[in-house]
């Protein structure tokens, strides 16, 4: 059998476990998103208790979907599609382990110190210098591996979706290590070696990459693997993905200015990112572009295949919110939409709809393969589908509404020239909104205890059925 | 997308990977394509219009001469232009004056409902209904006066009360009497024991003989059902009566400090909000 010839060949123990663990955060990310969406609509459930407030556990949700959840799905994805193309056995296993124990290591670390509230204040890189450091050094042990095992392939030329992880692993060190560059003065305190405005500069550059290099083009690498492994359809265009690789690598880069519009950044730079932005959504596109017509000539499978209604949903929401993005970093658009919860609704369409589902695809796709069997329950990936497909719909809708109203409360004014409404008016306005974003959120968040279940039972029913089969053998 | 572009028999570029996967040599779509130079172009144009580009010691500064404290000036510019015809006029006038005329203190009001909401409501409540620990500014009891020249001080140079802490020269027994009094007094009643302790121990000079209070000094009206501080029990009573009001030599005496806003405000808002303030219900 294919597989079991697969799994004496490659090294897919380490891909188990960061898929098992991926599933897991999965569960427990979005579920630290669902309590903060309801402290935010209902704060006492604050409970005036630090450690559990809002401020705390925002960057423990943020890190944990990112990096908990995000990270396990590309370490898991990256080391099995980088086996499979290459045809040959990851570089080093113990490095894999390496890899595997350091980066649980670092999510423990994260479950520990942002609710004490140490931080270093940066979004998406609160964590402060020490686990920085291990950071840089697990990603770097993550990268090493997967480029040694490319050096080694077997194949003469290397296939896209490794390019696209290889962007990612360049760009990604880059820049955490040059955000993080920081003064420690204690075990957990220290000071960014920026200042002022080109600390919020580089802030910005970090986190708008954070979100180009690793949460597109690391997920444009699962989506360019697992779509045509899925579909069993070639990639559309090889020529318009070596196009919109290059764009996306060289034009994303200058994007971050335009989290920073109307502030004390000079005019040019914000101008600067505007433009570009602007710019990356026909690249940002043609990712999307060749994943759909990879599909061409075989839409009829999205009707029987719930792997892949996950896989061509992501690009759904990946086509949305490649353009509402660029729209959003327009000066004009930006007066009205910056510091709103538009913002919010925006990300969560990234995250939750191009991100998650391309994820939850990929690893009901791997769980497959790894166990070799076919999934516990197909209904229940169904079931998934679209409570993941429902659960954004409301949360983005919600955050579309409450985001423009609070953009367009915050600049009325009345006949007198004088503001409409106070700041309080426009909170109390939130609430419904709040509510909704919270529901929406929990039915997502229940989506995936349905997947971790899933997964849960066929696995286990894959060990049951493998130590019988042991068991026949050693008769 | 027709189902030839992309059927198994369309030509690839003649790698295999990982048993099926392939790559076929068709060109992007057009429109695509199309988009993509136009996209190119968009910079270009963006570039030549707006501010862009970094040179060694400046910038260029495209041919809209756009910046974006130029079109926040414009904005400001249009909403001074409809305030111009009455904050001419506030600024010249004394607050009383304002609150005689009709259309400025109508402006007034308008004006400083959004200052009043995020300023002052944080702690006196919304539309002044007064929060545990504040005072309510809708009634007209008023520790520093009701008259719109106090209101305009109050906010102006802030307020801060104070009263010293009995503990260290009475006894339990004696501050007990004391808030008898006190809590008798609200009734319209007195407890005669507890009077002569409040002149003795000189609450009188403050609050007067009659237990009125003072608004030079900012002393409570201890007379009335009005409580400045919460919750109005015997033993709320007697934590005021034995620490004080902020009095420094006591670390739990009672916080009561109205910050000025002097530094915060123009002279312009804080007279517009010593005339919403007044018109709240209780202005004298």
């Amino acid at each position: 059998m294919e597989t079991t010839n697969a799994n004496q060949k490659y090294n897919f123990e380490v891909v188990r476990w960061f898929s098992v663990a991926a599933c897991i955060y999965f569960v427990v990310g979005t579920l630290l998103g669902v309590y903060i969406a309801a402290e935010l609509a209902w704060p006492f459930l604050n409970f005036d208790i630090a450690e559990i407030s809002f401020g705390r556990l925002r960057p423990l949700h943020t890190n944990a979907v990112i990096f908990a959840f995000g990270g396990c799905v590309l370490m898991a994805t990256g080391f099995y599609s980088v086996q499979r193309t290459c045809g040959v056995k990851l570089w080093s296993d113990k490095l894999a382990w390496f890899t595997f124990g350091g980066w649980n290591l670092i999510i423990v670390s994260a479950v520990i110190t942002l609710p004490l509230g140490l931080t270093q204040g940066k979004e998406y890189a609160e964590l402060e210098w020490p686990i920085d450091i291990l950071i840089a050094v697990v990603w770097l042990s993550f990268s090493a591996n997967f480029i040694m095992t490319i050096a080694n392939r077997k194949s003469s030329h290397i296939y896209v979706s490794n390019w696209f992880f290889l962007g990612m692993m360049v760009m990604i060190t880059y820049l955490h290590v040059v955000n993080s560059l920081a003064i420690p003065v204690e075990l957990f305190k220290s000071y960014s070696i920026f200042s002022s405005v080109q600390d919020a500069m580089i802030q910005w550059w970090w986190g708008h990459n954070a979100v180009g290099f690793y949460l597109t083009a690391g997920f444009l690498g699962i989506m360019y693997y697992f779509v045509p492994k899925q579909a069993e359809r070639p990639i559309f265009s090889y020529r318009l993905s070596v196009i919109h690789f290059w764009a996306l690598m060289f034009g994303y880069v200058w994007l971050g200015a335009h989290h920073l519009q109307y502030t004390a950044l000079p005019d040019w730079t914000g101008s600067l990112g505007a433009a570009i932005s602007l710019a990356m959504i026909i690249p940002s596109w043609g990712g999307a572009v060749n994943g759909m017509m990879t599909l061409s000539g075989a839409w009829d499978k999205l009707r029987t295949d719930y792997i892949l209604r996950f896989m061509i949903m992501s690009l759904a929401f990946y086509v949305m919110s490649t353009f509402e993005g660029p729209v959003m970093s327009l000066k004009t658009v930006n007066a009205l939409s910056h510091y709103t919860d538009w913002t919010i609704g925006h990300v969560h369409s990234g995250a939750l709809g191009w991100v998650g589902m391309v994820a939850a695809g990929a690893l009901y796709h791997l769980v497959q393969k790894l166990w070799n069997r076919e999934m516990y329950s197909v209904q229940l990936v169904n079931l998934h589908f679209w409570m993941a497909t429902i659960g954004i719909v409301i949360y983005i809708v919600a955050m579309w509404i409450s985001g423009i109203m609070q953009g367009l409360m915050w600049r009325d004014y009345d006949e007198f020239g004088t503001l409409t409404y106070t700041f309080a008016e426009s909170v109390a306005a939130m609430h419904p909104y709040y509510v909704m974003r919270t529901v929406g959120g929990f039915i997502y968040f229940a989506g995936t205890v349905v997947m971790l279940y899933n997964v849960v039972m066929t696995i286990m029913g894959a060990s049951k059925e493998r130590s019988t089969q042991t068991a026949h053998a050693q008769a | 997308m027709s189902d030839q572009k992309n059927s198994t028999h369309a030509k690839d570029t003649g790698h295999t990977w990982d048993d099926n996967l392939r790559e076929l040599t068709n060109q992007p779509p057009r429109w695509w394509m199309i988009s993509f130079y136009l996209s190119l172009a968009w910079v270009v144009v963006y570039f030549v219009l707006f501010p862009a580009l970094p040179l060694a010691n400046s910038y260029t500064k495209g041919i809209l001469d756009w910046t974006q404290m130029k079109e926040f000036q414009g904005d400001l510019a249009e909403l001074e232009k409809i305030r111009a015809p009455f904050e001419t006029r506030i600024a010249k006038m004394p607050v009383s004056a304002i609150l005689g005329d009709k259309e400025l203190s109508n402006y007034s009001v308008q004006s400083a409902k959004v200052l009043f909401g995020d300023r002052c409501a944080p702690c006196h409540g919304n539309g002044g209904a007064g929060n545990p620990g504040f005072p309510v500014l809708a009634d007209d009891d008023w520790l520093f006066g009701g008259k719109i020249e106090q209101i305009h001080q109050s906010i102006m140079n802030g307020r801060r009360g104070s009263m010293p802490g009995f503990a260290t020269n009475s006894t339990p027994a004696e501050i007990d009497l004391l808030a008898q009094h006190v809590l008798a007094l609200s009734e319209g009643g007195s407890n005669p024991v507890g009077r002569n302790l409040f002149v003795n121990k000189g609450c009188a000079g403050c609050h007067g003989m009659d237990g009125k209070g003072l608004e030079m000094m900012g002393s409570a009206n201890l007379t009335d059902k009005i409580w400045r501080f919460s919750p109005v029990t015997k033993d709320s009573v007697k934590h005021t009566i034995s620490h004080g009001v902020n009095n420094a030599m006591d670390k739990n005496t009672r916080n009561a400090v109205m910050p000025s806003f002097a530094q915060q405000l123009s002279d312009a808002e804080i007279k517009k909000l010593a005339v919403y303030v007044h018109q709240l219900g209780g202005g004298k």
